[in-house]
């Protein structure tokens, strides 16, 4: 039985059925939008719940696959959204050129600042990166002939495709939900990819992996490039959608900083669909309790969000998806004992 | 301009004051199986790290394939043709095995089909096959030990290093071990082992080098070896002269 089983089933999932399972879990997650589609507040949370899933799933690639937990994504997330605005107000430029300058300004970026930072292992590294975002906090504030400083940017309402700016909701949502859509598919590809791999191998043992031939710095800087390119589009996308914005809102740690990890952690870190998860449990459930405790108890979802995450460092390391798996693969042990 | 394939030449480590190593000379032809034996502290995994790079000598030469590779890190040494094992195993758990050692493979064949099809092939030869799809935080010591010799195979290396692989293991399982090596031995594969278990390496090896506080003290054939006043001195200490090598294995495991 046990060996029938191993020969008539692939020893590793096929490009095929993880592929299936994409869109499977694509269309899933495009029904929300279906449903609300006439709903303005409704469309406003499920167009955030994509975008944080996009960046989540942005930040996971060198966070989660690789292992590097950065607290220093709000600076890619900046560049992004202070390229964007920047450019589109001053010289007009079109966001969807900009955010693709703005994604390979941020990947430069990233590797400057991760090599002299990835010589640092765990907690030290997420701490130095964490100082990143506070410098560039400053600098925003400081330079305000390219950022406004704290009076920040505010982008006109010139609707218009080229401009991506649109009249309705639903526009905005199908464009979070495209950004979201490229995210994972390219976390599907890089998962099962030599590359992916190689960051999953540096994750978890940083001698075994130079032992097989990794370049470890070279497998980290690319990830992050790619993770921080990622994560600039995502800010590009919220500042035309916010069309205002100030050093506060983009350098805030709770709000962005942080939260990709933590959407990341809540739903499954170094999985596939583990961040978009967390935003889709998260996201929406955190916007119901900023309005309805607004008044009565400030701060409240923080308060709430963070007992979650402790539950969730408790009970279940790997998130949402490592508890699911962990289910299948105890099945599959006992279906097929060696 | 060593012909050997793996050569230290007076190679020296030093540690503030502490001579981990000191002044060793080796050499590993191809095809050899060569051990590295010694009583605990005599500076065996010291030297396997100056062979790996984890360390670079404070003094001397380490030779791979007639190059120079004293400051060589390890993932180039690596590329160059160097599987190594850890002495404490570190599979990656959270992944099965054979995309364990798949990670391997993946350094020859970029390809994901070609480098899957490699990893089956490794998996089939150390017989671990039917525990491709189990994940390596799963398997018990003796699979961990067999799942870190595949994935040093993997690389297609022209050598492998093997620090103490049967440390822990039952009777049996050095048995099956012992015959996997001397297996791929036998399919012309080179192999230099730091063992602490004599045993092994009198089923093996056809030369043993003793090292004894970082000195090199003797080497030769696992018999004139074990049989070696010298030897049994430095192991076993003073007034075990009579009794040989032979109780030495239940002392070194």
């Amino acid at each position: 039985m046990s060996n029938i089983d191993t020969n008539n089933s692939p020893v590793i999932e096929s490009g095929q059925s993880a592929w299936i399972k994409y869109f499977g879990g694509m269309a899933l997650a495009s029904l929300p939008l279906a449903l609300f589609v006439d709903d303005p507040n409704w469309l406003n949370i499920i167009a955030f719940t994509y975008l944080m899933g996009g960046l989540a799933s942005s930040w996971n690639i060198i966070g989660g696959f690789g292992g590097q937990h950065s607290l220093g994504h709000g600076v890619f997330f900046g560049i992004g959204a202070y390229m964007t605005a920047g450019l589109f107000v001053n010289y007009g430029w079109t966001p969807w050129l900009s955010m693709l300058i703005a994604a390979v300004t941020a990947a430069a970026v990233s590797a400057l600042i991760s090599w002299p930072t990835f010589r640092l292992r765990g907690p030290f590294f997420a701490i130095a990166t964490l100082a990143f975002n506070e410098v560039a906090f400053v600098m925003a504030n400081h330079f305000d002939s390219v950022t406004g400083g704290p009076r920040g940017i505010m982008i006109p309402f010139k609707a218009g495709v080229e401009n991506m700016i649109f009249k309705e909701r639903w526009q905005y949502a199908l464009l979070m939900f495209g950004f979201v859509a490229i995210v994972v598919a390219f976390s599907v590809w890089l998962r099962r990819s030599r590359l992916g791999y190689y960051l999953l191998a540096v994750r978890e043992d940083e001698d075994s992996a130079r032992a097989s031939g990794i370049h470890v710095l070279s497998v980290k800087l690319q990830g992050m490039a790619i993770s921080a390119a990622f994560t600039a589009i995502g800010g590009a996308l919220f500042a035309m959608y916010l069309r205002f914005i100030d050093p506060p809102t983009i350098f805030n740690l709770q709000d962005i900083g942080v939260k990709f990890f933590l959407l990341s952690l809540i739903g499954g870190v170094g999985t596939v669909a583990g961040p978009l998860l967390g935003a889709a449990l998260i996201v929406p459930f955190e916007n119901i309790l900023r309005v309805e405790f607004a008044d009565a108890l400030p701060g409240f979802n923080l308060a709430v969000l963070g007992f979650l995450m402790v539950l969730a460092a408790l009970f279940m390391k790997r998130g949402v998806v490592g508890a699911i798996q962990d289910l299948i693969q105890r099945r599959r042990n006992k279906r097929e004992p060696s | 301009m060593s012909t050997a394939l793996l050569s230290v030449d007076n190679v020296s480590k030093h540690f503030l004051g502490l001579r981990a190593v000191d002044g060793v000379s080796l050499s590993v032809q191809q095809g050899e199986i060569v051990s590295i034996i010694g009583p605990n502290g005599a500076g065996k995994t010291t030297l396997f790290n100056l062979l790996t790079g984890q360390l670079s000598p404070t003094a001397g030469e380490v030779f791979f394939k007639g190059q120079r590779i004293n400051q060589l890190p390890p993932h180039d040494r690596a590329r160059l043709g160097m599987g190594r094992t850890f002495q404490i195993s570190k599979p990656l758990i959270a992944l099965t095995a054979l995309e364990n050692v798949m990670i391997g493979a993946f350094m020859r064949h970029h390809d994901m089909q070609e480098a899957c099809d490699r990893a089956i092939d490794v998996l089939e030869r150390v017989g671990l096959m039917y525990l491709a799809r189990r994940r390596a935080g799963d398997l018990t010591l003796s699979e961990r030990r067999r799942l870190e010799v595949a994935r040093a195979l993997a690389l297609e290396p022209e050598i492998v290093l093997l620090d103490e692989v049967m440390a822990g293991l039952n009777q049996s399982e050095v048995g099956q071990a012992i015959d996997l090596l001397k297996g791929l031995h036998a399919e012309g594969h080179t192999f230099l082992i730091i063992e602490h278990n004599l045993k092994v390496v009198r089923a093996f090896s056809e030369r043993v080098v003793v090292l004894d506080r970082g000195r090199w003290i003797g080497e030769g054939s696992a018999e004139e070896i074990l049989t070696s006043p010298d030897v049994i001195k430095a192991y076993l200490g003073e007034g075990h002269m009579g009794s040989q090598g032979k109780q030495a294995q239940g002392e070194a495991v």
